[in-house]
């Protein structure tokens, strides 16, 4: 068995309640999600709480990853940085990872969705080198710190609007590049 | 994209937006309501999920402190997670501490706190006297809500030598939390970390003898010497 087999074993049976498949995939995923939130959070006590919440979410959500079509890894990781990211804005509080767990449920990902789980971070990282650099350091941005438009402005020390066309370019030219 | 719909562009860029949560709130509602009703939006979803998630392989793994299992097996699973022997003689000893120094709460900020190192605050929004039952070792704590500091003023006693005494906040039913090593000095100021701040409310404070430098597993190791729960002023 690969380890996201491993992975994905363990979560089916967390979702029929094994608290030792729990107590395992924490053991084998914490340090990971928790460098994650760490990231976004930088602050070492929220970043507790909030992988306790994490946890909680993944132990309660279980039951529904089978049907999101999304690898194990990624369900885990998009769990825990969408916990973190609405800690730091205290806002919005668990809707997006609830949309994830819930509503993106389509069995069959037809083949589009197979060539995308075939990506890897080589093609990826081929895609970003495409890019302008400040461009390609913005999309990172939000994505691991979870920076809003706001923060990337003032980062970059551009206008709001330019940031915006900034990343909204580079995600156009991201997917052109990644479906090729 | 070659003969796309500018549509089909339009929907490319929400998605991958949305899935790096730059999206305003409402937008962002609006985008869920339509990822519930249009599986080719899902989709595009999924795929921007599956690609940017590859960026989180250059975030370097950190070990959670033990705590942290604890305390979700806890909130999941009703009962705390099975206590060690260590750790029940622990509670117990400070059940015992606790009967007598619920007697002597409130009553110091003496004048001589203000002599030297930190200054306790004027009006505290918590106050504890953390005391062994013998009078042995004393330590008075007093909590600035503003500035969230712990105000500690050790009275009688001193850590044993080659030893160090830790402070530890309990609440609940959550496993004892480290809130520092007291130093050589008798007054000094703690600050508390966030999460550990409305957990104040109604719990204890207790000290315990520990290796130089403090608890080696983030757990208490050694006896309790002193305990006292915080209070209302």
């Amino acid at each position: 068995m690969t380890e996201l087999q491993e992975i994905e074993n363990l979560i089916a049976r967390v979702a029929m309640g094994d608290r030792e498949a729990f107590r395992r995939i924490y053991s084998r995923t914490s340090a990971k999600l928790f460098g994650v939130v760490l990231r976004v959070l930088n602050d070492r006590a929220e970043a507790e709480d909030v992988l306790q919440d994490v946890y909680v979410k993944i132990w309660n959500n279980a039951g529904r990853y089978r049907a999101n079509g999304l690898s194990p890894m990624t369900w885990l990781i998009t769990i825990a940085r969408n916990a973190a990211i609405d800690r730091k804005r205290r806002q919005r509080a668990a809707t997006v990872g609830d949309v994830l767990t819930e509503t993106l449920a389509d069995p069959s990902p037809g083949p589009e969705g197979q060539a995308i789980a075939a990506s890897d971070s080589a093609r990826l990282e081929g895609c970003f080198g495409e890019l302008d650099g400040a461009h390609a350091e913005a999309v990172r941005r939000a994505y691991l710190e979870g920076e809003s438009y706001a923060e990337l402005a003032a980062h970059f020390d551009v206008p709001l609007n330019t940031m915006r066309t900034w990343l909204r370019r580079s995600l156009l030219k991201l997917r052109e590049c990644l479906s090729r | 994209m070659t003969g796309e719909m500018p549509e089909r562009d339009d929907d490319i860029v929400r998605a991958g937006e949305y899935a790096l949560s730059l999206l305003p709130p409402d937008e962002a509602e609006a985008f869920e309501a339509r990822l519930a009703s249009e599986p080719e939006l899902r989709r595009i979803y999924a795929a921007w999920v599956e690609d940017l998630t590859l960026l989180s392989e250059d975030v370097a793994p950190v070990a959670p402190p033990a705590a942290v299992l604890a305390k979700v097996q806890a909130r999941l699973f009703a009962e705390a997670p099975r206590p060690n022997p260590a750790t029940l003689l622990w509670r117990r000893a400070l059940m015992a501490g606790l009967a007598v120094t619920v007697l002597a709460v409130g009553v110091f900020l003496s004048a001589d706190l203000l002599r030297q190192g930190p200054v306790a605050p004027q009006d505290p929004a918590y106050t504890a006297e953390v005391a062994a039952e013998d009078g042995s070792l004393v330590v008075a704590a007093a909590y600035d809500a503003e500035a969230a500091q712990l105000y500690l003023e050790r009275r009688e006693g001193a850590a044993a030598p080659g030893r160090s005494l830790e402070l530890w906040l309990i609440s609940g039913e959550d496993a004892p939390v480290s809130l520092g090593v007291l130093p050589e000095a008798p007054r000094t100021a703690l600050v508390i970390a966030p999460a550990l701040r409305e957990k104040l409310a109604g719990g204890l404070l207790a000290i315990s003898d520990e290796p130089e430098g403090g608890s080696p597993t983030g757990a208490p190791t050694g006896a309790v010497l002193a305990a006292g729960p915080l209070t209302d002023t």
